[in-house]
């Protein structure tokens, strides 16, 4: 299953990538995800499946494009 | 009375004459300080109808208990004035050495009266001000008057100053201070202008007045270090505020070509990463815990101070996906003394007006080198068009007509920051009732709308959402005069701010004493707009119609055909009224107004225009 993740502001350097297609190996929920690509979950993050906000149960599908953010203020 | 210097210093240019005048302690814990002490000084002291240019209007610089003292980002100001460019109270804040200075000084606001005969600095030391001439930097930009202030003064002196758009009254002109920060969306540079004042430079040399001094001292050390902690951790000073720009491109929330559209392809070119990779070096205000001027050189060789709202309106808004040259346009922005939103979306509107047919113009979206004209343009009121657009959008929109207003984007006169609201009705709503006019510090709640609520919701949900951001964002920092970023960045807790006021003041207020001081604020400045707008109604609370145009929908993605319901916003408007318990006509009721202890300011309002 591929899934295109988006990761945004300090989690690329967290994360260590900022954008990458993975070949995940089975099929993860959003929180797994999230785990797999090694996010610090103690700060709280919204995470978008093709630009809408998904619960960390959800499970993702073939093709998604994942979007990780902190949530922020708007500056 | 401990926590306030208990004293105002009113300046009048026209007489050359200053006073220290004291205040109850009764009007300190009402009003708390910043806004809530310029709304107040301002309502009291403004006639309703006063031209906001003319000798009649006042310029406040307002602070708080706990500005200046060492503790979490705690070195802002507020600048307050009748707005020109909205015709009601209008604010904002602005990193700066005056909020620990003015304090030192011996005083917790100022308010400057009259007009001088010349182009003045003033300079306050203490209980001393002198009247001194600016004329040989009248029509500089702010940073060459930087430069002559530092000439003569150290930095660590409080600054404020202004550039030529605000001795030219444009009506977006703003204040700087420690050539990197600015303040006064609603043209209160305009007004600083109007009065012939270039600048105002501060030093105090007293001790900050505090209650339990040696317990705010440990609160402020152990508030540094955690919030430092905290910044370090979270790496949110990589990209500061413009990890936002990316985000808002993936959830369609990107203002690009005067909000027609929602992303771009070419957006990753101005986002965090690249800004963080440009990085020349990193500013921020006094007692900041977590640095969010990153500095790039522009296309001429300037250092420029970028964060989201300057890029994302000087670039995305207007198509320019080049970071050197939304570098130039907002270098140009602050050495004029520009807002940066405002300009943003002038120029966007502009390029817009023209590409639809209702003015004739050769400015075109993606021009980014006759957009840095036309700021010129603008700054000097120079040629027709300069001259118009030096007005905003909505002065702009009635000049050319063709229905053009639709999709000026301001609310209230005052042009809404870089989020297009077409789709997330919870943040339309937050620009429709911001107190000021269309303004992202209120309340920013388009996370909470995605991730806790649903996108599609107009439910009370996020009318609450909107106010309990309104109260700690627009109400306690703007009270107390602190940055809200280390909380709402960083996490780092808002129960430590009520500690600080303690501390400082020996009260022993919660943060449910914060919100009902900032419902007092909200409901004040609704009744400068009732003053000042006696027919106000509903509609003034509405986002630009271009919002709710289907035509103006996204073509493809995600959101493809969603805009704004104009009966589903309405319905979210009123529960907005009914949870801040305003009336029909979003004017707080004389219920709340007493409630809120405000008998006097609603018989005043009353005077003017009807209350329920």
């Amino acid at each position: 299953m591929k899934i295109t993740v988006k990761l945004i502001g300090p989690l690329i350097y967290e994360g260590g990538f900022s954008e990458k297609t993975l070949t995940l190996p089975r099929p993860m929920t959003a929180g797994e995800l999230s785990a797999h690509v090694k996010i610090d979950r103690k700060r709280p993050t919204i995470i978008t499946r093709n630009g809408r906000a998904v619960a960390n149960s959800d499970t993702l599908a073939d093709g998604d494009r994942v979007v990780i953010s902190h949530i922020y203020s708007g500056g | 009375m401990k926590g306030w210097t208990g004293y105002i210093l009113r300046i009048n240019l026209t007489n050359k004459t200053w006073k220290k005048e004291a205040f109850t302690e009764e009007f300190a814990e009402k009003w708390v300080g910043g806004r809530g002490f310029a709304a107040k000084i301002l309502f009291d002291e403004l006639k309703p109808g006063i031209d906001p240019l003319g000798p009649e209007n006042k310029l406040v610089v307002a602070l708080g208990p706990i500005s200046g003292i060492p503790a979490p980002n705690t070195g802002k100001a507020v600048v307050a004035a009748k707005s020109p460019l909205t015709g009601f109270y209008g604010d904002g804040n602005l990193g700066t050495h005056v909020s620990s200075q003015l304090r030192k000084a011996g005083y917790d606001a100022m308010i400057v009266e009259g007009v001088a005969d010349r182009p003045t600095l003033l300079y306050i030391e203490d209980d001393k001000v002198e009247f001194q001439s600016a004329e040989e930097v009248w029509g500089k930009g702010t940073y060459a008057t930087n430069d002559w202030i530092y000439a003569k003064y150290p930095k660590s002196t409080g600054v404020l100053n202004i550039g030529p758009a605000g001795e030219n009254k444009v009506l977006y002109a703003i204040i700087r201070s420690m050539e990197g920060r600015a303040g006064g969306r609603p043209g209160i540079g305009a007004v600083m202008g109007s009065k012939m004042l270039k600048a105002i430079v501060v030093k105090g040399t007293k001790q900050i007045p505090q209650e339990r001094a040696d317990e705010m001292r440990q609160l402020g050390i152990d508030g540094l270090k955690k919030a430092r902690e905290l910044d370090q951790k979270s790496g949110w000073s990589k990209q500061s505020t413009n990890a936002v720009l990316a985000w808002c491109n993936e959830v369609n929330g990107l203002p690009v070509q005067n909000m027609r559209k929602t992303s771009h392809a070419e957006a990753s070119k101005v986002d965090g990463e690249r800004l963080n990779d440009a990085r020349v070096t990193t500013y921020g205000c006094p007692n900041c815990t977590m640095h969010c001027g990153i500095t790039i050189e522009d296309k001429e060789g300037h250092e420029s101070e970028l964060d989201y709202e300057n890029i994302g309106m000087l670039g995305p808004n207007i198509n320019v996906f080049d970071l050197k040259q939304v570098g130039s346009l907002n270098y140009l922005c602050d050495d004029y003394g520009l807002d940066t939103i405002s300009a943003g979306s002038v120029l966007g509107f502009y390029a817009d007006a023209i590409e639809r047919g209702a003015v004739e113009g050769d400015f075109k979206f993606g021009d980014a080198e006759k957009g840095k004209a036309l700021l010129g343009q603008i700054a000097r009121r120079e040629g027709k068009a300069g001259n118009i657009l030096a007005d905003g959008t909505l002065r702009a929109a009635r000049a050319f007509g063709k229905n053009s207003i639709d999709y000026a984007m301001q609310v209230k006169g005052l042009e809404v920051a870089a989020y297009n609201c077409k789709s997330i009705p919870g943040q339309a709503l937050a620009n429709g009732v911001a107190v000021i006019g269309g303004h992202h510090r209120e309340a920013w709640i388009i996370t909470f709308e995605l991730k806790f609520s649903k996108r599609e919701s107009y439910g009370p949900e996020k009318a609450a959402k909107v106010i309990e951001l309104q109260r700690i964002r627009g109400g306690l920092f703007e009270l107390l005069v602190a940055c809200r970023f280390p909380w709402v960045e960083v996490g780092y807790e808002l129960t430590n701010y009520p500690k600080f006021f303690n501390a400082c003041t020996g009260l022993n207020w919660t943060l449910d004493d914060f919100w009902k001081a900032a419902d007092r604020g909200y409901a004040l400045i609704k009744l400068h707009y009732l003053r000042e707008f006696p027919n106000a109604t509903r509609k003034d609370d509405y986002p630009p119609a271009v919002w709710f145009d289907k035509a103006n929908a996204d073509a493809e993605g995600p959101q493809k055909g969603v805009v704004l319901e104009y009966d589903k916003y309405d319905s979210l408007l009123q529960h907005y009224y009914d949870q801040r318990g305003y009336d029909k006509r979003g004017i707080p009721t004389k219920e709340l107004l007493a409630k809120l202890g405000l008998e006097q300011e609603a018989a005043e309002t009353e005077k003017y225009a009807r209350l329920s």
